[in-house]
């Protein structure tokens, strides 16, 4: 992801004004209830119940929460893999039926294909749906989505050559390539070492505000939340509910400043964590 | 780095590179062996002489009985022999093309239908039943059904090395289709892979390396079949033949040459498919 700190960084983005009333609604929960069948046990595992949220146009949702707690079938219900059994989800007012061409995903484990190259695997993404651009421009855009994740001149190498932060980054590219307007993340840096994280995060924040795109982070950690994050969604303990949608006024860019030294950081920070600890603590009581 | 000593690890820029590293070079070439690459060649050679002078020390000094253990040179003699008046020839060939023979066909039944049974739970359901009987049934034990059915022909011979070769094959490519990375296969569906794509671009290149393996494990099975059809089917042909008719002559240079030429035939097989595999599926190998 090129080196942080040497481009101008949007300036859209810099301030909470953005998320703001003006935009758009994209994405709408409306008392999502969801859950996984156990055919063996026959039960039913509700992982969601009656969330209702809406995330607005080029708005950076955070979603924390302890494990199991629903953010995965959360995002896997916007990304079309999974239906509510209760409520609707929406995007761009239309319910969600299935993957689209608006939604792109970036996985935990990177979710490449080990026998394709760097460049053939960011070509996937273009490859398949009806509207495929030409050799040429897929070629343009696929130079350019690796420079923007800073992976020029690795175009011809393997997944399993590259480092798993470098992998990420392909993960990345492959998301940005079709320029979709929602962004979906699910624990995209969990797998990777913390200084690379770090730089990553500030990379990745730097892309999004040249993309102005939507995105929808599930992440564990607070710190993380709060650094990318315009809102940052709590989710409780199974079944999982909202328990906060937390502001986070802090200016942008976040990442190449003091930001994480300010007192507002840890008061955010605090706040999270408490609520969290609540969810912990409850779990521990009820378990 | 041009070694840095101990305590002072500061100086290592002052002392600089080694005139043949630049500084910003992250690769420099090694200083190997030129004949580093023949080594695991000349260990293997001197390994096999040293074995085979022992071999024929042993027998030289008749601790076994001759009949036995016969020398090792006259068994290579036996082997010179035998291609010279054209005796181990012909029944090579035949053993070799009805093993090919047969692996097309398991190859050409065995993973179409191991990888619809893959993706279909029903043909799953429906079908294993038989194929995991098939796979565990003792080959040996389908041999006079066959000879019934076949008689003592090429047909007999090349239906056990099918009915040998093809459930490894089958059970392998069903293997690769139900262990298909499922982030994978959302991968594939967020970026709009349909049915078609799903399989030509996602799931079929996954499998691939296990049909290799498959494949791998049916020419050793389908060796068995061959050799077991040809030493019992009594049809007076193969190299399964010559060691039968070995034995009843009590010739056991020639026994154990057929032996060798066997041990030679399979691992030569084996290892070109190991290559193969490696060759189709790369990233395997480097898996963390």
């Amino acid at each position: 992801m090129g080196r942080p700190g040497t481009e101008s960084h949007g300036t859209t983005r810099g301030d909470a004004a953005r998320t703001g009333a003006s935009s758009p609604v994209v994405i709408e929960a409306r008392g999502v209830t969801a859950g996984y069948e156990n055919r063996r046990a026959k039960t039913r595992l509700i992982a969601l119940r009656e969330v209702s949220l809406d995330i607005r146009r080029g708005e950076f949702l955070a979603i924390v929460g302890p494990s199991g707690c629903g953010k995965s079938t959360f995002i896997n219900m916007i990304a079309g893999f999974l239906k509510p059994l209760q409520g609707e989800v929406l995007v761009d007012g239309e319910p969600v039926r299935g993957t689209g061409a608006d939604r792109a995903m970036v996985f935990q484990d990177y979710a490449l294909l080990p026998w394709r190259t760097v460049e053939r695997n960011v070509r996937f993404a273009m490859e398949n749906r009806g509207s495929r651009p030409s050799k040429a421009e897929q070629d343009e855009r696929i130079a350019e989505a690796l420079g923007l994740v800073g992976l020029t001149g690795f175009e011809k190498s393997y997944p399993h050559e590259l480092s798993g932060g470098m992998r990420q980054r392909v993960g990345i590219a492959r998301a940005l390539v079709t320029k979709p307007a929602i962004l979906l993340m699910d624990e995209p840096f969990g797998a990777v070492d913390a200084m690379t994280r770090e730089a990553m995060q500030a990379e990745f924040e730097r892309i999004i505000a040249q993309t102005q795109q939507t995105v929808v982070f599930i992440t564990h950690s607070i710190d993380e939340a709060v650094m990318l994050g315009d809102r940052v969604a709590v989710i409780s303990n199974r079944p999982g509910r909202i328990k906060e949608l937390v502001e986070v006024d802090l200016p942008r860019p976040r990442l190449d400043s003091d930001v994480k030294s300010s007192p507002r950081f840890a008061e955010l920070r605090e706040h999270i964590w408490s609520l969290l600890q609540d969810e912990a603590l409850g779990a521990k009581a009820a378990g | 780095m041009s070694t840095p000593t101990a305590n002072s690890p500061m100086t290592n820029t002052a002392v600089g590179p080694s005139p043949r590293l630049s500084a910003d070079k992250v690769t420099e070439e090694l200083r190997v062996s030129r004949f580093a690459p023949f080594r695991n060649t000349v260990i293997t050679i001197l390994n096999l002489t040293i074995f085979f002078t022992i071999w024929e020390l042993i027998a030289r000094a008749e601790l076994v009985n001759p009949l036995f253990f016969p020398k090792i040179t006259d068994t290579f003699a036996a082997i010179w022999n035998g291609f010279a008046d054209g005796v181990i020839g012909p029944e090579l060939q035949h053993s070799v093309t009805n093993l090919m023979i047969g692996l097309l066909i398991s190859a050409a039944i065995g993973i179409p239908v191991g990888l619809f049974m893959g993706a279909s739970r029903t043909a799953d359901l429906i079908l294993s039943p038989y194929v995991w009987a098939m796979t565990s049934l003792p080959r040996v034990a389908l041999i006079p059904l066959l000879i019934i059915i076949l008689g003592f022909g090429n047909e007999m011979l090349l239906t056990i090395i099918v009915l040998s070769a093809v459930f490894p094959i089958m059970v392998n490519c069903m293997a690769g289709v139900k262990t298909v990375d499922p982030s994978l296969l959302r991968a594939g569906q967020v970026f709009g892979a349909g049915r078609l794509q799903m399989y030509t671009k996602v799931i079929l290149p996954f499998t691939l390396p296990f049909v290799v393996s498959g494949i791998n494990q049916g020419i050793a099975r389908g060796l068995v079949g061959m050799l077991i059809g040809e030493l019992l089917g009594g049809g007076g042909k193969g190299l399964g033949f010559l060691l039968d008719r070995a034995g009843d002559r009590f010739d056991s240079p020639m026994l154990y040459g057929v032996l060798i030429l066997l041990a030679v035939m399979s691992v030569g097989l084996i290892q070109s498919m190991r290559w193969l595999e490696g060759r189709v599926a790369p990233w395997r190998e480097q898996r963390g």
